[in-house]
C-alpha cells in the first residue's frame, strides 16, 4: 500500500490494529453475558501538495477506497507542519503479558464470583456489579519516511460497583484496577479496599457550607489533575488557551509538586514503545518542585509550534481508550505525583476539620481550561478533630486547581496509589476549598 | 447490505440457540474540524461491522466482528460462548415478547449531505470559525462539523428483519475568550437526523457565541449557596434528562428490589402540573429512528403524568422480568455493543406559566441558561449552566459564571413549583453516556421551570 501511495504524495503513514477483546460481566452479583470483541482498523494519513489527508476504515481488504478518501481530503487540507516518524531506537517498555494472553473464560468468571463473594460477606444487601475485560492488540505502523514497527499489548482489567439502596438514600461505591500485566490486577485487594470505602460510608455526616481544607484519596486527585491534563497539552498553549502559556521555567506551583509523565512505566496500561505516531515513548518531568518544565506535543503541535513530540501523540481521549478513527492528539501518559512525608493517617489525624473526597460527579463538567472545578462529592467524608465523622451528601466542592496547587498546598501523603488505570498520585491535602452542603 | 439478506436467514436458521440476533451496521461519515485558523481534521471515512447476541439457557454470548464473512460460524461462537455462560448464570435472562417485524425504512434528506462536496462543508465551517475568531478578545475556537449515515440491518431468529437509514449530522461551535489569567468559553451545540440544511445560515450563531464569551469574561463567579433558580428550556430539558431520565431506565431497577420499591408507579414525583414525557419517534430529531435494537418499535410513554410516576422504559429483557411492555428503549451506540435500555426523546410538557409569572416574586436567586454537561449516579444528580444571571428582586441582573446545581433528585422533583408554557424540545451535537457507551444521540426538552432550594457550587 506504501509503494502505491509513495508514487502519489510526499508523505503517507499507515496506521493498522486488530484487536480481540473478552468482556464478561456480572449484574446483581450474578453472571450475566460474556462477549467476543474482534475488531480489525486501518487509519491512513498522507501529505500532498504540502496538505494533509486523513482517512479510516474496517475494510482490509479495500486499500483503494481509504486512499482515495484520504487524498480527497488532502485536497482541501491545512499545510502539514510536520514529516512523519522517521526511524528511530525505541526504549525497552513492558505491554506484553503471556498471562493474559493465557487467561481462560472460566478463569475469568471465577475472579468475577469471588469479588462477589466477598463483598457479600460484608453485606448480603448490596447490589453488586463487576466486570472484568481482557484484550490482545497487536499495532504495526509504517511510515514513508522510514518508520516500521510492530507492537503486541496485553489489557486486563476489572471494575466493581456495590449499591446500597435504602429509602432517600442511595449509596453508589465504585473500585476498579488495569494493567497490561495479570500479576499487578488483584482482584481480592479491588474487593478489600471497596469495603474499606464501605465501612467509611456506614454513618452520616452534614458538614457546614465554608471554606475548609479537603484532603483528596489518589483517586479523589482526578479532580485536580484533570485541568492539568488539559493545561499542559502543547496544544493549548499554542492556542493561548492555557494558563501556563509563558510560564515554562517559571514557578508555578508550590514548591512540593512535582509531576511527571511517563509512557515507559512497565505495564501500565498507557504505556509502549511509540506513541500512536511512531514517535518513542519518554518519561518527563511536567512539573519539578513546582516549576513548568515541560509540555506534552504530538507531531503536529509541535511543527506549529517550533517544538519537538515528546511521544504523547495517541489516539485515545483525556480519559477514554484508543479508537484508530480518531487522528492522533495530545495524551498525556501515566502520570505520578511525587509522594511527600506523611501517611494517611497522618494527614488525617492533624486535621481540625475538613473533608476526604474519593469520587466525584460531574468531572470535567465546568471551565476546566482555566482550572475551574465544581463537583458533587459522590464518596466522601467529614472530618474533625483527626477523626472521619460519616460520609456527606448533596455537597460540593469547588475551587480552581492552579490557584489552589500553587498556594493552599499543605500536604502530601507518603504513599503513591494508582488510579484509573493513567495515573499514581498520593493523598493530597489542601486547604481553602469551598464547601457547600445542605 | 440488503444483499446479505439470504446469508442472514440462513445464518440464523443454523443457530442452535434458544434466540439468535443479528445488527449489522454499514456506515460513511466525514468531519471537518478548525481549531483556531487551523484545520485541525478534514476526514471522509467507512466503517461496517456487526453484532451477534445469542440466548441458551438464560446466559448471554455476544460476539462483534469487522468482517461480515462466515456469519454461521460467528454465531456458533456465539453459541458457545452463552452456552459456557449459561452453566454459571444465576437469574436466566428471559426476553418479553414481541410482535415479528419486516420493514423497510429509507429517509428523505432534504439537502442529503452525502451529495455535498467536502471543499462545500469546508467553506462553511471555516466561515463559522472566522466569524467567531474576528470578535476582539477571542483567542481560540473549536469548530467541528460531523455527518454519518448509517445503513442498519436487524433479523432475529422470531421473523424480524428490519432495513433502516439513519442519518446524522451535528455542528459544534466553541469560542474561548481571554484577558489575562481568566479564561472563558461559549458555544452552540445543534444536532439532527436532517439534511446539510441543519447547519446553514448560522452565522448570527456563530457570532452570538463569541460575543458571550468576552461576556463570560467580566461575568461574576457565583457564591455557593442555595438558590430559588429557573431552568431555560435547554438546561431543564438536561435536567429531566440526567435526574429523573436515567433513574426511569428499568436496567438500574430489574434486578434491584430496593430501587424497585422506591420507582413504584404510582408514587408521587411532584407537582399536579408535572408531566414528563417519554415520545415514541419524532422523525427528523436526533437519535429518532423507527425501531430501537432489538428491532421493537418504539412507543410514546408517560413517565410522570400529573406528579405520578406511571412506568418506566424497558428492554425486552426488564420488560420480561417486570411484566411490562418493552417501549423500544433498548439502543446500542454502534455494533461493538449490546443494546441496553436508553432515553431517546425525553421532555417535561409544557405548563401554564409565563416567564414573567415565574420570576415575580423572586427576591435573589439564579436564572440558569444552556447546559455544558450533566451526570448523574441515580438519586444524585449535578449540571452546569453554561451561562447564568442574577435574579434580584423579580428581575433579570448582572451575568454569572461557573454555576453548577446539584441535588437529590426524588427533592429537587418536589421543589420545581413552576412550569412554563413555552415547551421547546432541543437537539445537540454532544450525546448521552451510559455503561461505557458514549456519546449517542438523544434530545431532550422542556419549558422553563422554576425550581426551589437547589444547591450551587462555588465559593463559599
Amino acid at each position: 500500500m506504501l509503494e502505491k501511495l509513495k508514487r502519489k504524495v510526499e508523505g503517507a503513514e499507515v496506521y493498522e490494529i486488530r484487536s480481540r477483546e473478552t468482556p464478561v460481566r456480572f449484574r446483581a452479583g450474578e453472571l450475566e453475558s460474556a462477549k467476543s470483541v474482534e475488531r480489525a482498523g486501518r487509519a491512513l494519513r498522507i501529505i500532498k501538495n504540502g496538505r494533509l489527508g486523513y482517512s479510516t476504515t474496517t475494510d482490509l481488504e479495500d486499500p483503494q477506497s481509504l486512499i482515495e478518501n484520504a487524498l480527497a481530503s488532502a485536497e482541501f487540507g491545512d499545510p502539514a507542519p510536520f514529516r512523519f516518524a522517521t526511524k528511530a531506537k525505541p526504549p525497552e517498555v513492558r505491554c506484553f503479558d503471556p498471562a493474559v494472553e493465557r487467561l481462560e473464560l472460566e478463569r475469568m468468571i471465577r475472579m468475577g464470583e469471588e469479588v462477589v463473594d466477598k463483598i457479600r460477606a460484608y453485606n448480603p444487601e448490596l447490589h453488586i456489579e463487576v466486570g472484568l475485560s481482557r484484550a490482545v492488540e497487536e499495532l504495526s505502523l509504517v511510515t514513508t519516511e522510514g518508520q516500521e514497527l510492530r507492537e503486541r499489548g496485553t489489557f486486563f482489567a476489572l471494575s466493581v460497583e456495590a449499591q446500597r439502596t435504602e429509602e432517600g438514600d442511595i449509596l453508589i461505591v465504585y473500585d476498579e484496577a488495569a494493567s497490561r500485566s495479570l500479576k499487578e490486577v488483584d482482584h481480592d485487594q479491588v474487593a478489600d479496599s471497596l469495603i474499606t470505602t464501605l465501612r467509611w460510608c456506614e454513618r452520616l455526616a452534614r458538614p457546614p457550607t465554608k471554606e475548609m481544607p479537603v484532603l483528596f484519596t489518589p483517586r479523589g486527585a482526578i479532580v485536580l489533575l484533570l485541568p492539568l491534563m488539559v493545561g499542559l497539552s502543547g496544544k493549548s498553549v499554542f492556542l493561548g488557551t492555557s494558563p501556563l502559556k509563558g510560564k515554562l521555567g517559571e514557578r508555578a506551583f508550590a514548591r512540593d509538586f512535582t509531576l511527571v509523565d511517563d509512557g515507559t512505566v512497565p505495564f501500565a496500561p498507557r504505556s509502549s514503545r511509540f506513541d500512536d505516531e511512531g514517535v518513542p515513548t519518554s518519561k518527563r518531568a511536567l512539573i519539578d518542585r513546582g516549576e513548568v518544565r515541560q509540555f506534552l506535543y504530538d507531531l503536529k503541535t509541535a511543527g506549529v509550534a517550533k517544538a519537538e513530540s515528546t511521544g504523547n501523540g495517541f489516539k485515545s481521549g483525556l480519559l477514554s481508550g484508543r479508537d484508530f478513527k480518531n487522528p492522533p492528539g495530545i495524551v498525556p501518559t501515566t502520570w505520578t505525583v511525587s509522594p511527600g512525608g506523611e501517611s494517611f493517617e497522618q494527614l488525617l489525624s492533624g486535621l481540625k476539620e475538613g473533608l476526604i473526597v474519593d469520587q466525584v460527579l460531574g468531572l470535567g463538567q465546568g471551565n476546566i481550561t482555566s482550572g475551574e472545578f465544581s463537583n458533587n462529592v459522590a464518596v466522601g467524608f467529614y472530618v474533625r478533630d483527626g477523626e472521619i465523622f460519616g460520609r456527606v451528601k448533596n455537597t460540593m466542592i469547588a475551587g480552581n486547581s492552579y490557584e489552589l496547587l500553587r498556594e493552599r498546598l499543605i500536604g502530601l501523603g507518603s504513599e503513591v496509589k494508582w488510579a484509573y488505570g493513567f495515573f499514581r498520585a498520593p493523598p493530597i491535602l489542601i486547604d481553602g476549598v469551598g464547601v457547600v452542603s445542605r | 447490505m440488503k444483499e446479505l439478506q439470504s446469508a442472514i436467514r440462513a445464518a440464523l436458521a443454523s443457530s442452535r440457540a434458544d434466540y439468535t440476533e443479528i445488527r449489522l451496521e454499514r456506515e460513511w461519515r466525514t468531519q471537518v474540524f478548525f481549531q483556531r485558523e487551523n484545520l485541525e481534521n478534514i476526514e471522509s471515512s467507512t466503517e461496517v461491522g456487526g453484532i451477534i447476541r445469542a440466548l441458551v439457557d438464560g446466559g448471554w454470548g455476544i460476539v462483534v466482528f469487522n468482517s461480515l464473512d462466515e456469519l454461521e460460524k460467528k454465531i456458533e461462537e456465539a453459541y458457545r460462548t452463552a452456552k459456557a455462560v449459561s452453566a454459571k448464570v444465576g437469574e436466566k435472562s428471559v426476553l418479553a415478547p414481541t410482535e415479528p417485524v419486516e420493514d423497510e425504512v429509507r429517509v428523505q434528506l432534504k439537502k442529503d449531505f452525502r451529495q455535498v462536496s467536502l471543499a462545500k462543508k469546508k467553506e462553511l465551517i471555516e466561515r463559522y470559525n472566522r466569524l467567531m475568531l474576528s470578535v476582539p478578545k477571542v483567542v481560540a475556537t473549536a469548530t467541528r462539523y460531523t455527518d454519518s449515515f448509517k445503513e442498519w440491518l436487524f433479523a432475529n431468529s422470531e421473523g424480524t428483519f428490519i432495513f433502516e437509514e439513519r442519518p446524522d449530522i451535528t455542528l459544534f461551535l466553541m469560542a474561548t475568550a481571554r484577558e489575562d489569567g481568566n479564561i472563558q468559553q461559549a458555544f452552540e451545540s445543534f444536532g439532527e437526523a436532517q439534511g446539510f440544511e441543519l447547519v446553514e445560515g448560522l452565522e448570527q450563531k456563530a457570532e452570538e457565541t463569541a460575543k458571550r464569551a468576552v461576556a463570560l469574561l467580566s461575568a461574576k463567579p457565583v457564591k455557593g449557596g442555595q438558590y430559588t433558580v429557573i431552568l431555560d428550556q435547554e438546561l431543564a430539558g438536561v435536567f429531566i434528562h440526567e435526574a429523573f431520565g436515567h433513574l426511569c431506565e428499568a436496567d438500574f431497577t430489574y434486578k434491584n428490589e430496593r430501587m424497585r420499591e422506591l420507582l413504584q408507579p404510582g408514587r408521587e414525583f411532584g407537582v399536579k402540573e408535572l408531566n414528563v414525557i417519554e415520545d415514541g419517534y419524532l422523525p427528523g430529531r436526533r437519535g429518532n429512528y423507527r425501531y430501537d435494537d432489538e428491532g421493537v418499535p418504539r412507543r410514546r410513554i408517560y413517565l410522570i403524568k400529573s406528579g405520578v410516576l406511571q412506568g418506566l422504559m424497558h428492554s425486552r429483557e426488564t420488560a420480561a422480568k417486570l411484566g411490562a411492555l418493552p417501549t423500544g428503549n433498548a439502543r446500542a451506540i454502534s455494533y461493538r455493543f449490546e443494546p441496553i435500555v436508553r432515553m431517546r426523546n425525553t421532555y417535561i410538557d409544557k405548563g401554564s406559566h409565563t416567564f414573567a409569572e415565574m420570576i415575580r416574586g423572586i427576591d435573589h436567586g439564579i436564572y440558569a441558561k444552556s447546559a455544558f454537561g450533566g451526570q448523574t449516579e441515580l438519586e444524585q444528580f449535578t449540571f452546569s449552566a453554561a451561562y447564568a444571571y442574577e435574579i434580584e428582586h423579580g428581575e433579570v441582573g448582572e451575568m454569572l459564571r461557573d454555576v453548577v446545581l446539584t441535588g437529590n433528585v426524588f427533592a429537587t422533583l418536589k421543589n420545581i413549583d413552576m412550569i412554563g408554557d413555552d415547551l421547546k424540545i432541543n437537539g445537540s451535537s454532544g450525546g448521552c453516556g451510559k455503561g461505557g457507551q458514549a456519546p449517542l444521540g438523544v434530545t431532550d426538552g422542556a419549558p422553563h421551570v422554576r425550581i426551589q432550594n437547589v444547591i450551587i457550587g462555588g465559593r463559599a
